[in-house]
């Protein structure tokens, strides 16, 4: 067999050339793409940052993801690493002087540069999903009822594929090995800052960034009512039009191709600003609902449906009944209410039942508790007979950011009490906090240590406190000697004695019309 | 022309380096510190230099404990590291390593140097005072980090020795969010805790020890 004898291979069509190369060249890139080796540096950064923290909080939804998701941790994560390692891929041409020997090439720049991050993406938003499922996945195993929010996921991987074209862009237009940590540095830092906003802001441009969780992450949401997915659809706009701006900024200059892609790109380049600052304005628009922020435009009504729910109850002198998705906190509960209840049971206003209420972003129709209180929400006594309306909160339950299961009881108690005194209004007199203190001791809240651990993460500001947060009397260590004299006179009393006295006695102590004196 | 020619120079040829007072040996350190882009390298932690005295002068503040009060000086120390791995990476492989028998002493002395100046840049910005935990342990942590870098340049290639400073600055500042007291995780130690500067020094040296025995790492994905 000869040279000539070799059969001639047949010249492939035109119109399959381009996308057979451009598909050959993927595949090259993605075989020789640098990503991979990062991507276990990535896992245990996210195992540590960010999973190891989400599995030690209380079994639903909103709070285990509420790290992961709500606060952006897994964007934060992946960010400085995927920016940084296609800073160095993109400034890889450069570095090594081939740019104007590809510029020359048959095929257009960009189309090679295109491919050359398109890798990179892939194996970043591939490496994301893939830890993402895992993590899932193994959060989901303790928990019983719900789904996770689809919607911030999609944000993370398209935040993903922005910080790769931001890296990228880096790398391709200052190509130097200087590029890949600037942009690994640049992008912790943009991470730091966004999240930095993102625990104070909770309105306005802010919304947009994926670090803030304010008024659209946590409370009950997947619980009682749906995650609204008006702000994470805002937010894959504002990252998909930054991460196509900055690629089809690749194809604007003359080295880049011909004419017609280069006005293409700078169309396509104009267009994802253009979605990106109209996200930005989306963001501005939102106001905060009982659910969460909603964007009017964005806003599908079939969203604000509660979800349907049929109660899990228990006794506890009272019947008490919570959501299913609380069932495991059903017991501590009760065990809260009981002595609580005991002492209040047949008195006017008196609870006969407890039902727990959806914990809502913003609340209205309750008390004013002034200023520096924030946007809280508290139970209240309503009805006849009379039914206990209790928020519980996925945010405050047992384990979840360090709270303690005395935490949680002793907030229970202070809720049921100041519920039935004073009605959950802000101030109490002397004489109410007195009984208050005294029904709390009766229910296993020692007097020495109430002011120290039951009041302060209540929304209450006792009237004594001289400074402080607007949560409570931090600076003062105890009640003063005359309230705290009276409430252990008070809780002091036979029980029955303490029932007859409240019974005569309740309209005038709630009226804010007793003195410490005028208590027995 | 015949092989006897080549002892002599061609005669269009440029004449060869008037000796002057710049010893061999500078040469080659310079040439050498120039392929690894030692000078911008200098330009950078300069840069973060400023960084650092501008988040110190203007008290930049971080909500938050412990971690939050050294997240910015970390990064910067991070940062410092980050830049002098990705030094370690050398452009022209083989040929390199075949004719440079000086090669593990320019590296080691790179590296060395560049950590020095590193630490110096660092100084200076610490210089605008309220540094938490003071100068030794900003030398602590920044030779500890400068370590993680060369080790990662040795072992992922240097053109990802970055990589390993950034995870360490995140498992650090995990470690003082948590109140850990491994001396593997010095930055939550006490400026003067032998076992930190121990663990910072062991590191540091191991990095030392394998790129100047080994060089960065090459990588065909690269």
């Amino acid at each position: 067999m000869t040279a000539t004898s070799v059969p001639v291979r047949p010249a492939p069509q035109a119109s399959r050339a381009v996308p057979l190369g451009l598909a050959r060249l993927l595949r090259v890139e993605l075989r020789r793409n640098a990503m991979p080796f990062v991507l276990p540096l990535i896992a245990l950064v996210f195992w540590f940052d960010s999973y190891r923290i989400a599995a030690t909080m209380p079994p639903l939804w909103a709070e285990r993801l509420f790290y992961i998701f709500g606060q952006g941790h897994s964007l934060i994560d992946f960010a400085p690493f995927v920016a940084g390692v296609a800073a160095w891929v993109g400034s890889r041409d450069g570095r090594r002087g081939l740019t104007d020997l590809l510029t020359t090439s048959v095929r257009p720049r960009f189309a090679v540069q295109f491919a050359t991050w398109a890798a990179t993406t892939i194996w970043a938003v591939v490496g994301y999903l893939v830890m993402m499922a895992a993590t899932l996945w193994a959060l989901s195993r303790p928990i019983t009822y719900g789904a996770p929010p689809y919607w911030p996921l999609a944000v993370g991987a398209v935040g993903v594929a922005a910080f790769s074209a931001a890296g990228f862009a880096a790398g391709a237009f200052f190509p130097t090995r200087f590029t890949a940590p600037v942009a690994a540095f640049g992008a912790l830092l943009a991470c730091g800052t966004s999240s930095q906003i993102g625990f104070h802001e909770g309105s306005g441009w802010s919304l947009i960034l994926p670090t803030n969780s304010n008024n659209n992450f946590g409370q009950d949401a997947g619980v009682f009512y749906q995650f609204l997915p008006d702000l994470p659809v805002a937010r894959v706009m504002f990252l998909a039009g930054i991460a196509v701006a900055l690629i089809a900024l690749l194809g604007v200059p003359v080295t880049a191709g011909g004419r017609r892609m280069r006005r293409t790109a700078t169309v396509v380049c104009a267009a994802g600003a253009a979605l990106a600052i109209t996200a930005v304005a989306l963001a501005t628009t939102a106001t905060v609902s009982s659910y969460g922020a909603v964007i009017p435009a964005l806003h599908d009504a079939a969203n604000d449906r509660p979800i349907p729910y049929t109660p899990v109850c228990a006794s506890a002198g009272i019947r008490v009944c919570v959501q299913p998705a609380y069932r495991p906190w059903l017991a501590e509960v009760s065990a809260a209410l009981r002595p609580v209840a005991a002492q209040l049971s047949g008195l006017p206003g008196g609870p006969a039942r407890t039902a727990q209420v959806a914990s809502l972003f913003a609340v209205r129709g309750q008390p004013d508790l002034g200023p520096a209180s924030g946007p809280v929400q508290i139970a209240t006594i309503s009805g006849q007979p009379a039914v206990l309306y209790l928020p519980l909160g996925a945010m405050n339950l047992p384990g979840a950011f360090g709270l303690r299961r005395a935490d949680f009881l002793d907030a229970i108690k202070l809720q049921t009490v100041h519920a039935f005194v004073v009605a959950g209004s802000g101030y109490s007199n002397p004489a109410q906090v007195a009984v208050e203190a005294a029904l709390m001791k009766n229910a296993g809240i020692p007097l020495a240590t109430q002011v120290t651990t039951a009041w302060p993460p209540s929304p209450w500001r006792l009237p004594f406190a001289a400074t402080g947060s607007g949560r409570g009397p931090r600076s003062q260590a105890d009640y003063p000697a005359q309230l705290a004299s009276a409430a252990t006179r008070f809780a002091a009393l036979p029980a029955a004695t303490r029932h007859a006295w409240l019974a005569s006695h309740l309209a005038a102590l709630r009226a804010g019309q007793l003195t410490l004196a005028q208590l027995p | 022309m015949t092989a006897a020619d080549l002892h002599r120079p061609a005669p269009e040829a440029a004449p060869p380096p008037a000796a002057g007072p710049v010893p061999g040996w500078l040469r080659l350190a310079w040439l050498y510190l120039v392929s690894r882009r030692a000078p911008a390298a200098v330009a950078v932690l300069a840069g973060l230099g400023a960084v650092l005295w501008t988040s110190l002068h203007w008290h930049w503040d971080v909500a938050g404990g412990a971690a939050a009060r050294q997240a910015i000086p970390l990064s910067v120390e991070a940062g410092a590291a980050m830049v002098i791995a990705v030094t370690c990476y050398g452009p022209f492989g083989e040929p390199e390593r075949a004719t440079g028998r000086w090669l593990p002493y320019l590296r080691l002395g790179a590296a060395v140097l560049l950590t020095a100046v590193a630490f110096g840049a660092l100084a200076a910005g610490a210089a605008a005072g309220g540094l938490p935990d003071g100068i030794l342990a900003l030398l602590r942590n920044v030779t500890g980090m400068i370590g993680t870098g060369l080790l990662a340049a040795a072992i992922l290639g240097g053109a990802l020795g970055w990589a390993a400073p950034l995870v360490y600055l995140v498992l650090a500042e995990g470690a003082l969010a948590n109140g850990a007291t491994t001396p593997w995780a010095w930055p939550a130690r006490p400026p003067h805790d032998l076992g930190g500067a121990l663990c910072a020094g062991v590191v540091f040296a191991a990095g030392l020890l394998a790129t100047t025995v080994r060089g960065a790492r090459e990588s065909v994905r690269d």
